[in-house]
C-alpha cells in the first residue's frame, strides 16, 4: 500500500467524522429556528448565555487571535521566520471569525436583526464595539487571505497582486481591531459583577481577555499546525513552533502576574485557598492554562521538544478555554444557584460548526497554497474491479472520501434528530402540580378592626378537629390556594345553609363518583394546571368484560376508536352528573378531561363572589382577592409550620409521583 | 411629569396580586401561569407575569423591574433596544432587539424576562406601561391603579423619596430606616419602604452604591486613543524595524564585498529569535 493511500484513509476517516458531526448539527440548528431557542437549548431566565456565547463565541474569538498575532509577528515585527506559518494562521483566524458568526446566528433570539448594529449605535455598550470589530476584522481577514484564493485563478491575479500590497495596512488595522475587541470581550464582563464569583469578575478583565487571548491564539496556530500535519503526515514546522511556544510562555506569564496580582491587590487571594468546589476549578483552570504550559516551554529539559510544543499548546487552548466558560458562565452558578449544563443539542450544534470549520480548513489547504509544501493530492478514487478468474473484487475500498461524506452526514443527521426530540421532550410541557385535599379546621372569626372582612383565628386543626362545633366556633375547610402551600379558609356550612341545605350539595358537586354525592373538587382537579384525564380505560375495559366489550363504548366498529368517536359518558353515569348546578364548564375538553384546579377553582368560586360583590351583599368585599387569599390568623406560626409540612410532603411526591394523566385511584 | 416613579410600601401589601392580574389584563401577557418543565414556581417572574409578589414567611413584596437611573441592561444592549426614557422608564423596542440577551446578564437584580417558547422572542420586562400613559390611555400604571390597599403608589421620584422618609419618621417603630432603591445601583425609579430587610425577599445581599455602567463606561472612552495610539505605534514599529534590516543587509552586503578578498563569511539576514 502506498504512502498516499494511507494517508488517504487516516484523511477520510477524520472528514467522515467531521461530516457526521456536521450532519448533527445541521439538524439541530434547523429544529432551533423551527421551535425556537427555549424548546432546543437549556437556557432560561436564570442562565441566559450558555455554551453558544461561552464556547462558540468567547473562546472562538480567543482562538481565532493566531491570526493578528503572527501577522504581526512577520509583517510589523519583521521576523520572515514565521512567514511559512502565516497563511495557515490567517486562514484559522478568518475561519474562526466565520465559526463565531455563525455560532452567535445560531445564538441570537432574532439574528436578522444583526444588521439594526449598523443603524442604532450604543456607544455605552461593549457589545456593541465588540459587534462592530468582529464585522471590521472579518472583512481585513477576508481582504488578508483573498490574495491565496485569488492567485489560483489566472484571470484574478491583478487583483491578488493589488491586496498583496495592501497587506501592512491591513495587518496593523487588523492588530488595531483585534486589540480592542479581544479586550471588549473582557470588558462585555464588568457589568455582569452581580452575578459572578469573584475569583473570576475582575476590574482588569479588559486587559486580562487581551493577554489571554494572545497566548491562546499562539498556542492555537501551533497546535492547529501540529494536527493538520499529522493528519496529512507532513514534517510540522517544529522551530516556528518552538518559537511560538517561548512567546507564548512570557505572555502567559504576564498572564499569571496580572491574573494573580489583580486578587491579591484586591485582597480576594483567600477566597483562592478556602477550599471550595469553586477554589478547585479556579487552580484546575489556571494550571491547565498557564502553570503548566510555562514550565513546559521553559525548563531545559521539555522547551522545544515537538510532544512538549503539542501537548502543552493542547493545555493552553483547553484551559482558557476553561476561562471563558468560567468567566462565561460557570461562576455565574455560585452567585444564581442555578445550575446550567448545556443541551446535547447545543453540544452538537458547537461540535458541528468547528467540524465544519475543519472541513473547510482542510478543503483550502487542499485547493490552494496553503503551505508552501503542498500536500500530496489525493489518489484518485476507483471502484474495485471484479477479476472473473479469481473471483473476487480487487481494489480500494467500495465507497470513496464523496460517498462516505454524504453517508456520514445522513447518519449525522438521523442523529440529530433524536436528540432534538429528546430535547423537545424534555423542556416542553409544564411540570405537574399535584392538588392538596381540603382539610378540617376549627375557626374563630371576628370582625377586623384595622380592615376590611374578618379576623380569623385558627382554634384546631386536622385530626384535632372536634366534630361539633362549640363555643362559637366554626368549621372551615384550608382549600388549597396553590401558592406554594397556602390555602384559602372556606366555610362549607356557610355556603351550605345560603345555598339551600342538603338540596343543594349538587349545585357545587357537579360531578361525582358513582354512587357519590359530593366527591371533592381536587378528586378530578388533581393538577393545579394542567388539564386532568379522569377516564381510566383500564377499569371501564375490566368492568364491563375485557375485550369483548370495546362495542359498548365504541359502538360504530367502521370508526377509529377514540374519545371523539366513544359514546359519551352520560349515557351510562346517568347520575354522575346533577343537572341544575351553579358550576358551568367554561372550557369545552371533552368527555373526562377536567380543566387544571386553579381554572376550575376560578369558574367554580369566583363567579358568585363577584355576582355578591356587585349586589353589595351582606358579605363586604367578596369580590377581592384578599379576601380569602390572606393569612391574617393570630395562629400564624402554627399555620405555616403545617404548610411547610405539605410542601415537604408534596416535595417528596414529585419525586416519585406517577404522571398526572389517567386515574390511578 | 417629568419623572415616573412607583413607591411600594411592603407593610401595606397583603399579596391579593390584583396588580399582576392588572398588568396581564393591560399587556395582555394571558392570564394562565402554569410552571414550565426548566422553571421555578408558576408565579416567578416570567415573560408572562411581568409584576409578581415574592411571599416571605410573612410579608408580601412586588418584584418587577426596578427602572434603575443608570441601567445595566440599557448600557448593555448594543442597538439600543432596551432604553431610558426622560421619565426615567427603561422601555423597550422589539423591532430592533437582536435577542443576544446581554441585557439580562447585565440586570444586577436579574428581573428581565425572555420569550424562551417563541421562534421570534422578546425580551420581557415591567416597562412601566410607558406608552399607554405619554398617550393618555392610562394615568397610573396598572398595577398601582389597581392595588386596593394602597400599597404600590405612582408618581414623581423626588415626592414618593419625600412620602417616603415622611411615613418613616411618622412611624420610626414600624419601618426600618432605609428607602430600597433610593442609593443601590446609582438610584431606581422603583422605591420601597418596609418593616423587615427585603433581603429576605429576594434582594440581592450586596449591590454596590455605584451604577452598573460605570467601570465600562470608562474603559469604553478609552477605544478612540487605543485604537490610534496601536496604530501609529506598530507602524512605527515596522518603519524602525524595516530601517534597521534594511541598514543591516546594506552593512552586511557592504562587509560581504570588504570580506570577499579574506574569505570570511557574513550571513546577510541574521535573524534574531
Amino acid at each position: 500500500m502506498s504512502e498516499t493511500t494511507a494517508t488517504n484513509n487516516r484523511l477520510i476517516a477524520t472528514k467522515a467524522v467531521l461530516w457526521f458531526l456536521v450532519g448533527v448539527a445541521a439538524t439541530v440548528i434547523v429544529a432551533r429556528f423551527a421551535r425556537g431557542l427555549g424548546a432546543t437549548t437549556a437556557l432560561t431566565d436564570t442562565t441566559p448565555w450558555g455554551m453558544w456565547i461561552g464556547f462558540d463565541v468567547l473562546s472562538g474569538v480567543a482562538l481565532a487571535a493566531g491570526g493578528f498575532v503572527v501577522a504581526a509577528t512577520v509583517h510589523v515585527f519583521g521576523r520572515v521566520r514565521y512567514h511559512g506559518i502565516v497563511r495557515p494562521a490567517i486562514l484559522t483566524a478568518f475561519l474562526g471569525y466565520v465559526g463565531v458568526i455563525l455560532g452567535l446566528l445560531v445564538d441570537l433570539g432574532r439574528p436578522w436583526n444583526i444588521i439594526q448594529v449598523i443603524f442604532h449605535q450604543n456607544l455605552h455598550s461593549p457589545l456593541f464595539e465588540v459587534a462592530m470589530c468582529v464585522m471590521l476584522y472579518t472583512t481585513v481577514l477576508a481582504l488578508e487571505f483573498a490574495p491565496t484564493a485569488l492567485e489560483r485563478f489566472a484571470p484574478l491575479r491583478p487583483a491578488a497582486r493589488f491586496l498583496r500590497r495592501l497587506v501592512l495596512p491591513l495587518v496593523i488595522a487588523g492588530i488595531c481591531l483585534s486589540i480592542l475587541h479581544q479586550s471588549s470581550l473582557g470588558t462585555l464582563f464588568l457589568l455582569t459583577e452581580g452575578r459572578m464569583h469573584p475569583l473570576w469578575y475582575s476590574p482588569v478583565q479588559t486587559p486580562l481577555f487581551l493577554v489571554s487571548a494572545m497566548a491562546l491564539g499562539l498556542a492555537m496556530v501551533t497546535l492547529e499546525g501540529v494536527i493538520t500535519s499529522w493528519l496529512y503526515r507532513r514534517r510540522a514546522e517544529w522551530s516556528q513552533f518552538a518559537g511560538l511556544t517561548r512567546a507564548a510562555a512570557v505572555v502567559l506569564g504576564l498572564y499569571l502576574v496580572l491574573r494573580l496580582g489583580d486578587l491579591g491587590a484586591r485582597g480576594l487571594l483567600g477566597l483562592a485557598v478556602d477550599g471550595s468546589w469553586y477554589a478547585t476549578l479556579f487552580w484546575v483552570e489556571l494550571a491547565m492554562s498557564a502553570v503548566i504550559p510555562i514550565l513546559m516551554f521553559t525548563l531545559p529539559s521539555s522547551r522545544g521538544q515537538p510532544w512538549a510544543t503539542g501537548w502543552g499548546a493542547l493545555l493552553v487552548v483547553a484551559g482558557f478555554v476553561l476561562h471563558r466558560a468560567d468567566v462565561g458562565g460557570i461562576s455565574h452558578i455560585a452567585v444564581t444557584g442555578e445550575a446550567y449544563v448545556p443541551a446535547l443539542t447545543e453540544l452538537a450544534a458547537s461540535l458541528g460548526i468547528v467540524a465544519g470549520l475543519a472541513l473547510a480548513f482542510l478543503f483550502f489547504v487542499e485547493k490552494l497554497r496553503i503551505w508552501e509544501e503542498p500536500p500530496a493530492a489525493p489518489d484518485h478514487f476507483t471502484r474495485p474491479a471484479y477479476d472473473a478468474v479469481g473471483r473476487q473484487f480487487i481494489g480500494a475500498p467500495w465507497l470513496g472520501g464523496g460517498q462516505r461524506a454524504v453517508l456520514a452526514t445522513i447518519l449525522g443527521a438521523v442523529l440529530g434528530v433524536v436528540l432534538v426530540e429528546g430535547q423537545l421532550a424534555a423542556r416542553a410541557g409544564t411540570r405537574a402540580a399535584p392538588v392538596d385535599a381540603p382539610r378540617n379546621v376549627l375557626i374563630a372569626r371576628s370582625e377586623n378592626a384595622d380592615g376590611p372582612g374578618h379576623r380569623f383565628e385558627l382554634v384546631a386543626r386536622g385530626g384535632d378537629t372536634p366534630c361539633e362545633e362549640t363555643d362559637g366556633h366554626r368549621r372551615a375547610l384550608l382549600i388549597d390556594s396553590g401558592d406554594a402551600g397556602r390555602f384559602v379558609l372556606y366555610e362549607h356550612k356557610c355556603h351550605k345553609q345560603r345555598l339551600g341545605g342538603r338540596e343543594a350539595c349538587a349545585l357545587c358537586h357537579h360531578r361525582n363518583l358513582p354512587l357519590d354525592q359530593a366527591t371533592s373538587c381536587t378528586y378530578c382537579h388533581r393538577d393545579m394546571y394542567e388539564v386532568t384525564d379522569t377516564f381510566s380505560h383500564e377499569v371501564h375495559e375490566r368492568e364491563l368484560g375485557g375485550r369483548a366489550s370495546c362495542v359498548a363504548c365504541h359502538p360504530d366498529p367502521g370508526a377509529a376508536k377514540g374519545r371523539d368517536t366513544a359514546r359519551p359518558c352520560d349515557e351510562c353515569h346517568r347520575f354522575a352528573a346533577p343537572e341544575e348546578t351553579l358550576v358551568r364548564a367554561t372550557m369545552d375538553l371533552g368527555p373526562g378531561l377536567a380543566p387544571g384546579y386553579m381554572d376550575a377553582m376560578h369558574g367554580l368560586c369566583l363567579r358568585c363572589h363577584l355576582e355578591q360583590d356587585e349586589a353589595a351583599s351582606a358579605e363586604p368585599y367578596l369580590g377581592r382577592c384578599a379576601t380569602c387569599h390572606r393569612i391574617d390568623f393570630s395562629d400564624k406560626d402554627a399555620l405555616i409550620r403545617q404548610t411547610r409540612a405539605v410542601i415537604d410532603a408534596r416535595v417528596a411526591r414529585a419525586a416519585g409521583r406517577p404522571p398526572v394523566e389517567g386515574m390511578n385511584p | 411629569m417629568s419623572s415616573f416613579a412607583i413607591l411600594t410600601d411592603v407593610t401595606r401589601c397583603t399579596g391579593c396580586e390584583s396588580c399582576v392580574l392588572a398588568c396581564k389584563t393591560t399587556h395582555e401577557t394571558g392570564l394562565r401561569d402554569a410552571p414550565r418543565k426548566w422553571q421555578g414556581a408558576a408565579t416567578d417572574l416570567s415573560s408572562t407575569r411581568w409584576t409578581t409578589i415574592a411571599r416571605t414567611e410573612d410579608r408580601h413584596v412586588r418584584v418587577h423591574c426596578r427602572h434603575c437611573l443608570e441601567p445595566g441592561c440599557a448600557a448593555a444592549c448594543p442597538v439600543g433596544a432596551l432604553h431610558t426614557t426622560d421619565e426615567g422608564v427603561v422601555a423597550y423596542d422589539p423591532s430592533i432587539c437582536l435577542g443576544c440577551r446581554y441585557c439580562m446578564m447585565a440586570c444586577p437584580f436579574r428581573l428581565t424576562r425572555y420569550e424562551w417558547e417563541s421562534t421570534n422572542p422578546r425580551v420581557r420586562k415591567c416597562i412601566l406601561c410607558y406608552e399607554k400613559l405619554t398617550d393618555g390611555e392610562l394615568e397610573q400604571p396598572a398595577c398601582t391603579g389597581a392595588c386596593p390597599e394602597g400599597a404600590t403608589i405612582f408618581g414623581e421620584r423626588e415626592a414618593l423619596l419625600t412620602e417616603a422618609r415622611r411615613r418613616i419618621a411618622d412611624h420610626p417603630d414600624l419601618y426600618l430606616d432605609h428607602v430600597w432603591g433610593e442609593h443601590e445601583v446609582g438610584g431606581t425609579s422603583v422605591l420601597y419602604i418596609s418593616d423587615v430587610d427585603l433581603v429576605q425577599a429576594g434582594w440581592p445581599a450586596s449591590l454596590s452604591a455605584d451604577a452598573v455602567p460605570g467601570l465600562s463606561d470608562a474603559v469604553l472612552h478609552t477605544v478612540p486613543t487605543t485604537f490610534v495610539s496601536v496604530g501609529v505605534a506598530m507602524a512605527g514599529i515596522h518603519w524602525i524595524i524595516k530601517r534597521r534590516q534594511k541598514l543591516a543587509a546594506e552593512a552586511a552586503s557592504a562587509a560581504t564585498t570588504a570580506a570577499a578578498d579574506t574569505g570570511t563569511d557574513t550571513p546577510a539576514d541574521e535573524e534574531p529569535s
